[in-house]
C-alpha cells in the first residue's frame, strides 16, 4: 500500500505550500533537512508553484513555517500525532465492525429468513474486500475518507441485493428467471448511474483539485466497490438464491 | 391532463414538499450556510491533555484557551471539549503556525516568594488594562479573598524580596514586595509595576503581563497533537469544486437515465426531486446550523446517489406494473418495501460512526461524524419527502407507461 500518504492514520505530517521562489526538489529538500534537523523530510510532488511536502514525524508547524521563510508559505497543514492516529484506527474498527453488525441484524429482521439474508451479507463482505484490495492496488491509502466509502459502499452494496433478493423471493408472476433479469435491469441501472456521478466526482477532483483527496478517495473506492459489487450481486447472489429456491421447492 | 395535474398538486405528500422547499429556501437565504473550515479556510487544531479530566476541569482547560486566544486578537474562534482528553480549536482565516504558537504555550501560570507558590491562575478574579506612563507601567488586577489571604500570609515582613512569576515554569517577571503589602494585611486589589527603556518597550512588557495574568492557569499539561488548516483560497477552490463535482454528476446520471428509458421527460422528474432532495438537506443544515464541510457534502452526495437509485426502482416498478391501476398501486408499495429496506441498512450501517462522533468528540475518525449525520439525516429526508413525491407523480402522470 502506499505509505506516503497516510498520515491519517500512522502520524506525521503533511503540508501543501506555495512557492515564493524557484527550488529543485533536491534543493527544498536539503533545504528543509538542514533547518529541522532531521532527514525523513520528502518532497512528494512540485507542480509549478505546488509543492506538497511530507514529514515523517509528528513535526512541529511553527518550526515549519519558519525554516520556509523566504522560500515557501503554508498553503495547508495537516500533522496527526501516534497517539491520536493510534485512537484513530481503533475507532475505525470499531466502526466498520459495528456498521457491519448493524447492517447483518438489519437485513435479518427485514428477510426473516437465513439463507437470504446470509447471501446479502456475504456479497456485501465480499464488495468490502475486493474494495481494499483494490485500495491496495492502486495505491489508495487507508484514511478517515476512505472509511467513510466503504462505510458508503455498505448502503451501497444492500441496495441492490435487497432489490434482487425481494423481486425473486416476492413476486409471484413469472419465472426466477425473468424475475431475476428484471431486476437485474433496474439494478444495474443503479449502479451504473452511482458509478457514472461518482466517476465525474473523481475526475473533477483529481483534475481540478487536487488538494481535495478526501472527496476523490471517496470516488476511487465507491468506483472499484460498485463494480464489483454487478459482479457479487448478479453472479454470486442470484446464484445462491437460485439454489436456494431450487432446494426449498 | 388537468384533472391530473390538480389531482396531483391536492395530494398532501406534494403540497408538504413544495411548503417544504419553500420554508428550505427561505431558511438558506435568510440564515445562510455555515460552510467548514475547510471550505472558508482556517485551522483546526486538536490538543491533547495529559489526562483524562471531569467535566468541571474541561470547562476551565477550554475557557483559559478561549481567553488566551482572544487576548492576542485571534477572532472567530470555537474553542470546544472533545471527550474527556481533547479540547479542538477552530479558527477561521489564520495561518497554522501563529494559531499553534499561541495554542502551544500551555500557559500555567504560578507565583512564587522564595520557594513557595503563594498564586495560581485560578486565584486572580480579573485583570484591568495596563496603564503606561512614560517608559513606566502598570497592571494592576483582582485577587479572590483566599487568593489575597494566601498571598498577604506569604509576604509578611519580605518587603524588597521579589515576587517570581512564572509561566509554564518560565520566570517572566520578577516585581519586589512594596512595604503595604508586606504589612500582611489581605488586599484584593493588587498591580504589578515596572519600568522599561522605552514607551514601546513598556506597552510590549505591559500587554505580557496583561496575558499572563489573564489566561489563567490549566490545571493540566496539554499537547498538540494535530493541526490540519486549508488556506481560504483554497478552501473557495474546494468549495467550487464540490459545486462543478455535483453537476457534473447530475449530468453524468442525466445521461445514463435517458440512454436506459430512452425519454428525456422521465429525467426532469428525477433532476426536480433531486434538487429538492439537496434544497431540503441544505435547509434543514441552515436551521440547525450544521457546519457543511468537506465530509458533509460527500454525505449529501451519498444520500442523493441512494436517492436517484431509489427513483430508478420506483420507475422500473411501475413500468413493469402497467395497465390496471390496482396492480400500479400494488407495485409502488412493493418499490417502497426494497427502499425502506435499503434505507434502513443504511442508517444502520453509518449509525456507529455518528455514536463516535458525538460520544468522544471530533477526533481520530470522529471528523467522519459530519459525513454520517448527513448522510442519515439526506436519506431521511428522501424517504419519507421527495421520494413519495416522486412515486405519486409517476403513478399520477404514467409518464414511464407512456415511453
Amino acid at each position: 500500500m502506499d505509505s506516503t500518504r497516510v498520515v491519517d492514520l500512522k502520524g506525521g505530517a503533511l503540508a501543501e505550500l506555495t512557492l515564493e521562489k524557484s527550488v529543485t526538489q533536491a534543493e527544498l529538500e536539503s533545504l528543509l533537512r538542514e533547518k529541522l534537523g532531521t532527514g525523513d523530510i520528502k518532497v512528494l510532488s512540485i507542480r509549478g508553484e505546488r509543492v506538497t511536502v511530507q514529514f515523517g514525524t509528528d513535526m512541529d508547524v511553527v518550526k515549519v513555517s519558519e525554516a520556509l521563510r523566504g522560500t515557501a508559505t503554508i498553503n495547508s497543514y495537516k500533522a496527526v500525532g501516534p497517539v491520536l492516529s493510534k485512537q484513530a484506527m481503533n475507532q475505525i474498527y470499531w466502526a466498520i465492525g459495528f456498521a457491519f453488525l448493524f447492517m447483518s441484524v438489519t437485513v435479518f429482521i427485514i428477510f426473516r429468513d437465513p439463507v437470504p439474508s446470509l447471501a446479502v451479507i456475504l456479497a456485501a463482505a465480499s464488495d468490502i474486500i475486493i474494495a481494499v484490495g483494490g485500495m491496495s492496488l492502486f495505491g489508495i491509502p487507508l484514511s478517515l475518507a476512505s472509511v467513510g466509502a466503504i462505510l458508503m459502499l455498505i448502503g451501497y452494496s444492500v441496495d441492490t441485493d435487497i432489490l434482487l433478493t425481494t423481486r425473486v423471493l416476492k413476486r409471484r408472476k413469472g419465472t426466477i428467471n425473468e424475475r431475476a433479469l428484471g431486476a437485474m435491469k433496474t439494478g444495474v441501472t443503479m449502479s451504473i448511474a452511482a458509478i457514472a456521478s461518482m466517476a465525474a466526482l473523481y475526475l473533477v477532483t483529481v483534475f481540478v483539485m487536487p488538494e481535495a483527496r478526501v472527496l476523490s478517495d471517496i470516488a476511487a473506492v465507491l468506483i472499484i466497490g460498485l463494480l464489483a459489487d454487478i459482479l457479487t450481486t448478479w453472479l454470486m447472489n442470484l446464484g445462491i438464491l437460485r439454489w436456494y429456491l431450487e432446494v426449498r421447492s | 391532463m388537468n384533472r391530473k395535474v390538480s389531482k396531483f398538486l391536492k395530494d398532501y405528500r406534494v403540497i408538504l414538499l413544495i411548503v417544504l422547499v419553500a420554508a428550505s429556501i427561505t431558511a438558506i437565504s435568510t440564515m445562510g450556510i455555515q460552510q467548514g473550515l475547510d471550505l472558508q479556510g482556517g485551522s483546526l487544531i486538536q490538543i491533547q491533555l495529559e489526562r483524562p479530566v471531569d467535566a468541571a476541569t474541561m470547562n476551565t482547560v477550554t475557557s483559559v484557551l478561549d481567553k488566551r486566544l482572544n487576548i492576542f486578537g485571534v477572532k472567530d474562534v470555537k474553542v470546544r471539549a472533545s471527550g474527556d482528553q481533547n479540547v479542538i480549536v477552530e479558527i477561521a482565516g489564520v495561518q497554522p503556525d501563529q494559531v499553534a504558537d499561541i495554542v502551544g504555550k500551555p500557559g500555567k501560570f504560578e507565583a512564587k516568594i522564595g520557594n513557595e507558590t503563594v498564586l495560581t491562575g485560578t486565584d486572580i478574579v480579573s485583570v484591568q488594562p495596563p496603564i503606561i506612563t512614560g517608559n513606566e507601567w502598570e497592571v494592576p488586577f483582582r485577587l479572590s479573598t483566599d487568593g489575597a489571604r494566601k498571598f498577604a500570609e506569604a509576604a509578611r515582613g519580605k518587603a524588597g524580596e521579589p515576587v517570581k512569576m512564572y509561566l509554564d515554569d518560565r520566570l517572566i517577571t520578577a516585581p519586589e514586595i512594596s512595604a503595604e503589602v508586606a504589612t500582611g494585611k489581605p488586599v484584593t486589589d493588587v498591580r504589578i509595576t515596572g519600568a522599561e527603556n522605552s514607551k514601546a518597550e513598556a506597552e510590549v512588557q505591559a500587554k505580557e503581563i496583561e496575558t499572563l495574568l489573564k489566561s489563567g492557569s490549566l490545571p493540566v499539561k496539554v499537547k498538540i497533537v494535530g493541526v490540519s488548516s486549508v488556506s481560504p483560497e483554497l478552501g473557495k477552490q474546494f468549495a467550487e469544486g464540490a459545486v462543478i463535482a455535483g453537476l457534473l454528476a447530475v449530468l453524468a446520471i442525466a445521461v445514463i437515465l435517458i440512454v436506459r428509458y430512452r425519454s428525456p421527460i422521465l429525467v426532469l422528474p428525477i433532476f426536480f426531486t433531486t434538487l429538492a432532495e439537496l434544497l431540503l438537506i441544505l435547509g434543514a443544515a441552515a436551521v440547525i446550523r450544521w457546519n457543511i464541510d468537506l465530509a458533509a457534502i460527500a454525505g449529501i452526495l451519498a444520500a442523493i446517489g441512494t436517492g436517484v437509485d431509489d427513483q430508478i426502482i420506483i420507475t422500473d416498478e411501475v413500468l413493469s406494473g402497467e395497465g390496471r391501476r390496482t396492480r400500479r398501486k400494488f407495485r409502488i408499495k412493493d418499490a417502497f418495501f426494497i427502499i425502506f429496506a435499503s434505507a434502513g441498512t443504511l442508517i444502520a450501517a453509518m449509525l456507529p460512526l455518528a455514536y463516535i462522533g458525538f460520544s468522544r468528540g471530533a477526533t481520530g475518525i470522529g471528523l467522519l461524524a459530519g459525513f454520517a449525520f448527513t448522510t442519515v439525516l439526506g436519506v431521511i429526508i428522501g424517504v419519507f419527502i421527495t421520494r413519495p413525491v416522486y412515486a405519486r407523480f409517476i403513478e399520477t402522470f404514467n409518464v414511464a407507461g407512456r415511453k
